[in-house]
């Protein structure tokens, strides 16, 4: 295994020097992925929220890990089951410390594109109530995250399925793991987000970590009236 | 070293792979097993300590469709903190029970060369299975039991857990099978869709499991299609967000 440091080696994603990582996963290394997690979703969580108010920065800031940590920890004991019934035999202790990689790439990445969001919020005009001014403004900066966060998740699963599939033998095999691994974290991750919003915030309401309403209700419900209301006006 | 991957071992007949004679004796064996090394229980049904090994499974899967009731329940709270595990737990093993002789019957049919008690170790296999992936989904069940009001959505929610989880059960009964010369495969298909109307209208024989009902089991009789039918339709009419106090509602209703 070369002896580049542990973070480009992570970010690289070669399976050969993933590998090890996974089958007999470092403590060490294992502290490294959560503290990226923690940092690079972090300071990204906290140009998320920056933008309605510093506050709402700092609460963004520890949601934003919040939420990778809680997907990861939710479904450890599911990932961990669904890959040996689809043909890898991976252990929990295994399985985890692939999850928790990815997560910790797609962290790296977002951090790294903190400076960047920063800057766009930084020259953005305040959000205000008055909707001709910011509606456009919201749109482009709510469209730039999709975008950025939509990288992350592409590039840390693209390095997870590489990685499977020399573990499992199969590509097959580690199709079948992935998409099985992302419907359950896509799944809970949508909920734990829709709970812990809001994120950029709202200029109509106040500054909160946690909506009221935050256990009342949930994404696809929501998601699901939405349907209804544009199908039966 | 990763073990290798369970698919080039199937088609290896029963104890000829030195992997499938070690013998599977604690709890902690017999989960990992039936999760990574489906061909140790299947051989050891076959031979000595079959019956010990069937009690086991039935064990575990009491303990795993208990817990998983406990987050089912926690949706209403009250008495379906234990209501619920219960009736999740009764149901599941009712509806095997019901089915086992049936799928004798269509494996001998089959041409299969299984005995009764091999068979039912496939069934005890298919149910801890499933018991062990609805366990893997309760952290997912309970936070949405948490953060919804709605009856029919976590009804919803259970049901779509239950199918995925017991998709994956009936790997273990198709694995049995493979080695039992059966001639076909048509008669467990047509088994598996009895199994299925069979737990699907136990839930419903069995309610309410989610949500909240003055008494504890239904005075009505109704197949589950018309009892789906009808909860939804009065969550439509209603749609009147649960009593934070009371923990009642006209919604209530049970699934």
């Amino acid at each position: 295994m070369s002896q580049s440091s542990p973070i480009r080696l992570l970010l690289r994603g070669q399976p050969a020097d993933l590998q090890p990582w996974v089958t007999a996963p470092p403590l060490r290394h294992v502290a490294l992925w959560v503290l990226l997690i923690i940092g690079g979703a972090g300071l990204y969580g906290a140009t998320m929220g920056w933008w309605r108010d510093p506050r709402q920065g700092l609460y963004v800031a520890m949601k934003f890990p919040l939420i990778l940590l809680l997907t990861t920890g939710g479904n450890a004991l599911l990932n961990a089951m669904l890959a040996p019934l689809l043909g890898l035999n991976i252990s929990f202790k295994q399985s985890l410390a692939a999850v928790l990689m990815s997560f910790a790439i797609a962290a790296a990445i977002l951090g790294s594109f903190a400076p960047v969001t920063a800057w766009i919020v930084w020259n953005a005009p305040p959000l205000t109530l008055d909707a001709s001014a910011s509606r456009e403004v919201h749109s482009a900066i709510l469209l730039t995250h999709v975008v950025i966060i939509a990288f992350a998740g592409v590039v840390s699963n693209v390095h997870l399925l590489r990685l499977l599939k020399v573990l499992s033998g199969s590509g097959s095999i580690g199709s079948r793991v992935l998409l099985a691994w992302l419907a359950g974290n896509l799944f809970l991750g949508s909920q734990l987000s829709w709970i812990l919003r809001p994120f950029i915030g709202s200029p109509g309401l106040p500054i909160q970590f946690l909506r009221p309403d935050a256990f009342q209700g949930n994404f696809y419900e929501t998601v699901f009236r939405s349907v209804v209301r544009v199908l039966n006006p | 070293m990763l073990p290798p991957s369970a698919a080039p071992a199937r088609m290896i007949p029963l104890g000829q792979d030195p992997e499938d004679t070690i013998p599977v004796r604690s709890g902690i064996a017999v989960i990992e097993a039936v999760l990574r090394h489906p061909r140790r229980l299947l051989y050891q049904m076959r031979n000595a300590g079959g019956g010990r090994l069937i009690a086991a499974l039935l064990f575990a899967t009491v303990l795993c469709s208990a817990l998983y009731g406990l987050v089912v329940g926690s949706f209403s709270g009250g008495i379906q903190l234990w209501a619920a595990p219960l009736k999740i737990t009764i149901g599941l093993l009712l509806s095997a029970a019901i089915c086992l002789p049936s799928l004798y019957i269509f494996a001998c049919l089959s041409g299969s060369s299984a005995r009764l008690s091999e068979i039912a170790g496939f069934v005890a296999g298919l149910l801890v299975l499933t018991g062990l992936l609805l366990i893997g989904f309760a952290p997912v069940a309970w936070l949405f039991a948490q953060s919804t009001e709605s009856v029919v959505w976590m009804g919803l929610l259970h049901l779509v857990f239950w199918s995925v989880a017991t998709l994956f059960g009936l790997k273990f009964l198709r694995a049995g099978f493979a080695h039992t010369q059966a001639r076909s495969n048509a008669g467990l298909a047509a088994w598996v869709i009895v199994f299925i109307l069979v737990a699907l209208q136990m839930s419903t024989a069995l309610r309410p499991i989610v949500g909240h009902s003055e008494s504890f089991l239904p005075s009505e009789k109704k197949f589950f299609l018309a009892h789906w039918g009808d909860c939804i339709d009065q969550a439509n009419r209603d749609n009147v967000p649960r009593n934070v106090q009371t923990g009642e509602t006209s919604t209530n209703k049970a699934p």
